[in-house]
């Protein structure tokens, strides 16, 4: 509608008089006469329409003020890029500053810009502070606006009443064409007043009625607004249950409370189909079957599921541990074809080492494994050299027992160690041994008081570990997992913090980048005036005026690669992620304030 | 304050609250969301450490376009704070922009805390003493701190 009011707007604009003033001087014919008459027929006709569309357009714009974007309630969740880092919200009309590609809401730019330099367009980027200038209107991304378009807001008029969420690129239609509580002028048009859209149709309702609860006197048009949201009296019968209830909670006595609703039984998910008013509910309830279930099979459900995740749990466990089986059954049916040289071996002893060292140093002990020729679990290391470890039927388990510094060859398990104490098969439990082979590439050392007999197969020997490895398994992704997240938790804080220390320093090398052209270029127009003599002031910095400002540059210079060097550091501080976060953080801080402080 | 508070003023005071930049602390006021009553810790390893100390911070009408007025309310020994809590800190005048927010304001306070800076002074006295003989300096400042911060 504003698209074709406008053109014909736009099609009158040739100034009337120069209409009227062309045919005048020699039209003497009828037909010249006429013609001019239409003329001013249809221009007089025009100039009405016009005046009607203005005052039309300004009343429109008096009852519904352009919708402030920035006011809006967001429904949709927006990325953090999308803010302006000027009003906080998401980028209304984005402009980008030429040279820096920063992007702010022209309003807030322009604001920013005639607060701090009245001299239109240009000032320095808010954000980096390098002097800049809006770039041309097309090199904002359409993207970007399309992005910022589709985003969902609620109807600025939700207060009073609208339900709408609605793209905010279509917000202002909406309110203008649409929306049922905006403002529009009365039917009446001797009126003069406005009613809400969905209340046009009812006709004038600019007549004075008092609330027949609160005896307060209003025009017609706002009364259903004061009933629903202030009328402190009014009261209706629901036209249901035919109970008073305050006007105001009516939506809610429906939905909550009134007991002549049908609702479905509460057993209706289970397949009751049954519908009943809520007063005789409980009557139903009494006798349902399904609606006593409910609970109890909610209570089912809900075992069921943690039982679900518990399995699921163990299951990659085992996945793991099988993993893990497969890879130490192929590295001792490996070894069973040759054994392995003991006398190399005895030297590589390594004393047993505590838990926190033997995992820190993990990756180089799967590295040294390729040297053995069999690995074998590490916990066994130190029971392998004290004296008391029982006698061995088998001579070589002394040689190869020592040997046990690495872990099974899974390395895409993580460190497991078995705890000493794991149930090992008796050998007694066990079936007579089936060769002697396996004893060279037996991992185990005996700690189980009487097992000084040869283990019969690796099998029992690996499913006994098996468990072990298991237990100490869940202990060590248990205390992983904690670990990781005191450890993300620790990170992301510190790097909050550092990437607003760095934003701040940038802004502050940029600035004192500023500062230091402001004062060579000074220099310099010194200079070509002064011709030889300042020259040479400036070469010895010795004479007072030209030496002060010489000194000063060379602070300023001074000051420049301080901040470089600051903020070079924050960077990799950044860059390490704090993988030791905190400890660097109080230093940085300090590098900020060195600079922060510099007053240019 | 008739008009309605800016969003960017409801969500810089939401961001405040829901994600505490550790060290500080801004509670805007009930009567005045304009107004913040600010604890900054003074920061480890500096002659302000353990204590706490409290700032008021008041955002003009025109705020973000000009910076926020902030006040230290605990009496501090800085070369930098002057007797009435007055800070000299270039952000908060001519090198304001816009893009800072309330929490980088407060993280250059408490920064400044750490590395007072005597050849900048608005505390004329204290920056003469901070320049002669610092460690008295120092000593002095940790005594105001216990004398008058509050403990953490
Ligand atoms: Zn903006
Ligand atoms: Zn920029
Ligand atoms: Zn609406
Ligand atoms: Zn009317
Ligand atoms: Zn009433
Ligand atoms: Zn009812
Ligand atoms: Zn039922």
């Amino acid at each position: 509608m504003s698209d074709s009011n406008s053109t014909g707007h736009s099609s009158l604009s040739p100034p009337p008089p120069g209409s009227r003033r062309s045919p005048s001087p020699g039209g003497t014919s009828v037909s010249t006469q006429i013609a001019l008459r239409n003329m001013r027929r249809l221009e007089a006709r025009r100039n009405m329409e016009e005046n009607h569309y203005l005052t039309q357009k300004a009343r429109n714009c008096n009852l519904n003020p352009p919708v402030d974007l920035r006011a809006l309630d967001y429904v949709s969740k927006y990325d953090d890029n999308l803010v302006c880092p000027i009003c906080r919200c998401p980028l209304v009309d984005p402009v980008l500053l030429m040279d820096c590609d920063h992007c702010f809401c022209r309003e807030c730019i322009r604001q920013t810009w005639t607060t701090y330099s009245p001299l239109g367009p240009k000032g320095d980027c808010p954000t980096c502070r390098m002097p800049a200038k809006l770039g041309p209107r097309a090199s904002t991304s359409k993207i970007l606006v399309n992005i910022l378009d589709d985003l969902v807001v609620k109807c600025p008029k939700s207060e009073n009443g609208c339900k709408s969420e609605i793209k905010r690129g279509e917000v202002q239609d909406h309110i203008t064409i649409y929306c049922g509580y905006a403002m529009v002028e009365c039917k009446d048009s001797g009126c003069g007043q406005s009613v809400r859209r969905k209340d046009y149709d009812l006709g004038c309702l600019h007549y004075n009625v008092s609330c027949e609860s609160c005896q307060q006197n209003m025009p017609k048009a706002e009364l259903e607004t004061h009933w629903q949201l202030q009328c402190p009296d009014r009261q209706v019968k629901c036209d249901l249950c035919s109970s008073l209830i305050y006007y105001r909670d009516r939506e809610e006595h429906r939905k909550e409370a009134c007991p002549a609703v049908n609702v479905p039984c509460p057993g209706a998910p289970l397949g009751c189909t049954n519908k009943s008013r809520r007063a005789h509910l409980d009557i139903h309830v009494k006798g349902c079957v399904l609606a006593k279930l409910g609970p109890v099979l909610d209570a089912q459900k809900q075992r069921m599921d943690e039982q679900e995740s518990a399995h699921k749990l163990i299951n990659r466990k085992l996945e793991i541990l099988e993993t893990g089986f497969t890879a130490m059954q192929d590295i001792l049916s490996a070894n069973r074809s040759g054994p392995p040289d003991n006398g190399s071996t005895e030297t590589l002893i390594v004393p047993s080492r505590s838990r926190a060292e033997s995992t820190a140093t993990d990756s180089t002990r799967i590295a040294s494994a390729d040297d053995y020729d069999f690995p074998v679990p590490p916990s066994n290391r130190g029971s392998a050299i004290e004296p008391e470890s029982p006698p061995t039927t088998n001579t070589t388990r002394s040689s190869t027992t020592p040997r046990t510094t690495a872990t099974p060859r899974s390395l895409t398990s993580p460190p497991l160690r078995p705890a000493p104490q794991a149930p090992f098969p008796r050998p007694t439990d066990l079936p007579p041994p089936t060769t002697t082979d396996f004893d060279l590439a037996s991992p185990f050392s005996t700690t189980a008081p009487g097992a000084d007999g040869p283990y019969s197969s690796p099998l029992h020997h690996l499913l006994s570990m098996h468990e072990s490895l298991r237990d100490e398994m869940a202990r060590v992704s248990a205390a992983l997992t904690e670990l990781d997240g005191r450890h993300s938790m620790q990170i992301l804080n510190e790097n909050l913090r550092t990437r607003d220390e760095i934003a701040y320093l940038g802004g502050q090398v940029a600035g004192m980048g500023r500062q230091v052209h402001w004062l060579t270029s000074a220099q310099l127009q010194r200079q070509t005036p002064g011709g030889s003599a300042a020259a040479r002031e400036v070469g010895t910095g010795a004479s007072a005026g030209g030496g002060g400002a010489g000194g000063s540059v060379e602070g300023a210079v001074n000051a420049m690669s301080t901040a470089a060097t600051a903020l070079r550091g924050a960077a990799r501080v950044v860059n390490v992620g704090g993988g030791q976060g905190s400890p660097t953080s109080p230093g940085m801080r300090r590098g900020v304030s060195e600079e922060g402080r510099t007053k240019l | 304050m008739s008009a309605p508070l800016p969003k960017r003023i409801i969500k810089e005071t939401e961001r405040l609250q829901n994600e505490p930049v550790p060290g500080i602390s801004a509670e805007p006021h009930e009567e005045n969301a304009r107004y913040f009553d600010v604890w900054v810790d003074g920061p480890d390893g500096s002659c302000y450490e353990g204590g706490k100390f409290n700032l008021e911070l008041f955002l003009p009408d025109d705020y973000p376009m000009c910076p926020p007025r902030i006040r230290f309310l605990t009496r501090i020994y800085h070369p930098n704070i002057d007797r009435l809590g007055r800070i000299c800190l270039d952000v908060l005048k001519n090198n304001w922009s816009p893009a800072l927010q309330i929490r980088t304001i407060l993280l250059s306070i408490q920064a400044l805390l750490g590395a007072p800076n005597p050849e900048d002074p608005l505390n004329e006295a204290v920056a003469k003493q901070w320049k002669e003989n610092q460690p008295e300096a120092i000593k002095t400042a940790r005594e105001w701190t216990q004398l008058y911060a509050q403990k953490k």
